[in-house]
């Protein structure tokens, strides 16, 4: 902030460029290609379509595409969406933090910077393809399927796919390494003499999980969230190879007005919403967990003696 | 951590240690299940993935011979390497600008790139295909630019968004970690600017444009969504030959070529993490520098 540049002693005989100068071609590249493809996008989803054989007209701009976005068979897909991305998010959480706390204070440091790499050596695996495993695994003839038919646990075989929780199960394994990693950076960084001293000030494990690595970790817990939820709630993959008509997502009804319906205008619009959708829950959680956090100061919140202040 | 712990709070350690470390393995069995199943179905004889006829090295003869394959592989790696040029240049200056001159500016392009990493990619894929038919020119079938096609340059374009965005918060939050001292000191010795900045900078904020650099090639590489809908025939990377392969059929050797892919990125993070580690950083600060951007 201050100017602190070390040229400004020297610098006052040659003119300085603008501060944001180094900036300014990844500003360029990102106007170019991601602002105004995406402005495009919003007067798109204004237009509408006008026949047959043309995906998009725009010389007269109404809401109309956003109406029938909001139509009800629409609107489902969209609840379902954020369900699943809502719960698999927590699913994240639930999986990941006991793992990123296990592999951060209980492993021997010799062996973290291994077992960390291992998290992400699947995901060196394509996306797609990795999907394409679950496929396999869940498919009615796949191996899971004829060993519990083999070992007669089931007389048919089994039908996981293109249901909502295969959909689900896809998710999870999905963005799980997305929830481990940053977990991981701040329970890492927690120095262990905060958990010691807690302990050594008679606070159980479960207090001191609860009062001291809980808050602590904070960062990486909204980190992670963050993380998870945005690229899960727009995903497309995952529901297109596992879920069929029963897990579909927002993702797939948007490709599907582009690929097949080609209606520009009521994907367009679908696309809008499914952004507004994302950023409208991230508010919604962040202002609760703002009052939360609030409420659990204020009722937390203790006086110290001046005494204990003196011999401390 | 203490090994004088009470002998009956240390028995309720254990089971808890016990515990963690069972869901331990259990989430490394999760992480490795689908891909161990891809490795075992890339000796599937068969012609159809999910039918199992027998192991043998069918999946892989055709995975290598076969052409269309081949141009796949090559398009990725072409598209991933230009992909980790652009995003790495463009975001490490744009990293040292949020981080070294900071102003009223920084607000509005951390915004931008917020916003780019929180669209999804659906999003940004279509109103890139769309933007591109609108382009024309270097983007369209018509352009001439030599030795490079079109598409390759759509694929560079379009999968260089998120990745320059991802290079530019790690490479600030790295150079933000540090004390601007240390260039200070240079300068006070009267060091000029473009030394400052090769002799100080670019070694201290090294881990971080290496880890950006090695990120923005894997998240080109694994980009389906974008590549998807912007590439063109002729130019289209491994992920959407297997897009098209689940919408027809599924053959053994997509699985092969994945575990024979996945084998070379094994070997290559292993060399870079060889290098690091001769570079005197430890095991965990290597992992670390390649998971998390130091």
């Amino acid at each position: 902030m201050a100017p602190r540049d070390a040229d400004a002693g020297r610098g006052a005989r040659r003119i300085r460029a603008p501060r944001f100068t180094m900036a300014l071609p990844a500003w360029i590249w990102f106007v170019f290609f991601f602002t105004l493809p995406v402005l495009w996008i919003v007067y798109y989803s204004f237009g509408y379509k006008p026949d047959l054989y043309h995906p998009i007209a725009t010389d007269k701009l109404s809401l109309a595409a956003y109406k029938e976005a909001f139509s009800s068979a629409f609107l489902h897909v969209f609840s379902q969406t954020l369900q699943i991305s809502i719960l698999g998010t927590t699913l994240c959480l639930l999986i990941g933090f006991p793992f990123a706390y296990w592999l951060a204070t209980r492993v021997a440091p010799r062996w973290r910077g291994l077992l960390l790499g291992l998290v992400i050596v699947p995901f060196f695996v394509n996306f797609l393809v990795r999907t394409i495993g679950w496929f396999i695994l869940l498919s009615p003839n796949g191996p899971v399927s004829s060993l519990l038919q083999r070992w007669g646990i089931r007389s048919e075989p089994l039908h996981l796919l293109e249901t909502r929780g295969a959909v689900q199960l896809g998710v999870v394994y999905n963005y799980l390494a997305l929830m481990i990693l940053p977990l991981f950076v701040t329970l890492d960084r927690l120095d262990p003499a905060m958990r010691e001293a807690s302990k050594d000030l008679g606070a159980g494990r479960w207090k001191t999980f609860r009062q001291v690595t809980l808050p602590l970790a904070a960062p990486g817990i909204v980190a992670g969230l963050l993380l998870v939820f945005i690229p899960l709630t727009g995903d497309y993959i995952t529901a297109l190879v596992l879920g069929g008509a029963k897990g579909n997502m927002a993702g797939v009804m948007v490709a599907s007005q582009f690929t097949l319906a080609q209606d520009w205008a009521l994907g367009a619009a679908q696309a809008v919403i499914l952004v507004a959708m994302i950023l409208g829950t991230v508010a919604v959680f962040a202002l609760i967990a703002v009052a939360v956090r609030a409420i659990a100061r204020a009722s937390r919140r203790i006086t110290l003696p001046a005494i204990a202040e003196g011999t401390a | 951590m203490s090994a004088n712990a009470a002998p009956a709070r240390r028995h309720r350690r254990d089971l808890v240690d016990v515990a963690l470390r069972v869901w331990g393995v259990l989430v490394y069995a999760f992480l490795f299940l689908p891909i161990l199943v891809i490795v075992a179905y890339s000796f599937n004889n068969g012609r159809a993935m999910l039918v199992w006829s027998g192991v043998g090295l069918d999946g892989y003869r055709t995975g290598i011979t076969d052409p269309t394959i081949q141009d796949a592989v090559k398009t990725s790696i072409v598209a991933a390497t230009g992909t980790a040029l652009i995003a790495t240049v463009l975001g490490s200056f744009a990293g040292i600008a949020l981080a070294r001159r900071k102003g009223k500016w920084t607000v509005l392009f951390l915004a931008l790139v917020f916003l780019v990493l929180v669209t999804p990619e659906i999003v940004d894929a279509i109103a890139l295909l769309i933007w591109y038919v609108r382009l024309g020119g270097p983007f369209g079938p018509k352009a001439s630019i030599p030795a490079v096609s079109y598409g390759m340059i759509r694929l560079w374009a379009g999968h260089s968004l998120f990745a320059t965005a991802v290079v530019t918060l790690i490479v600030r939050a790295r150079l933000q970690g540090l004390d601007e001292t240390l260039e200070e000191a240079a300068a006070d010795l009267y060091a000029p600017p473009a030394r400052r900045f090769r002799q100080i900078t670019l070694p201290l904020m090294f881990p971080a444009v290496l880890a950006g650099a090695l990120l923005a090639f894997a998240l080109s590489l694994d980009d389906t969504i974008i590549s998807s809908f912007v590439s063109v025939a002729g130019a289209s990377p491994w992920p959407v030959y297997v897009f098209s392969a689940v919408r027809n059929v599924l053959r053994p050797e997509i699985a092969s070529v994945s575990t024979l892919l996945l084998m070379v990125t094994l070997i290559a993070i292993a060399s870079v993490a060889i290098a690091l580690r001769r570079g005197g950083q430890t095991g965990e600060d290597v992992a670390k520098t390649m998971t998390v951007g130091g």
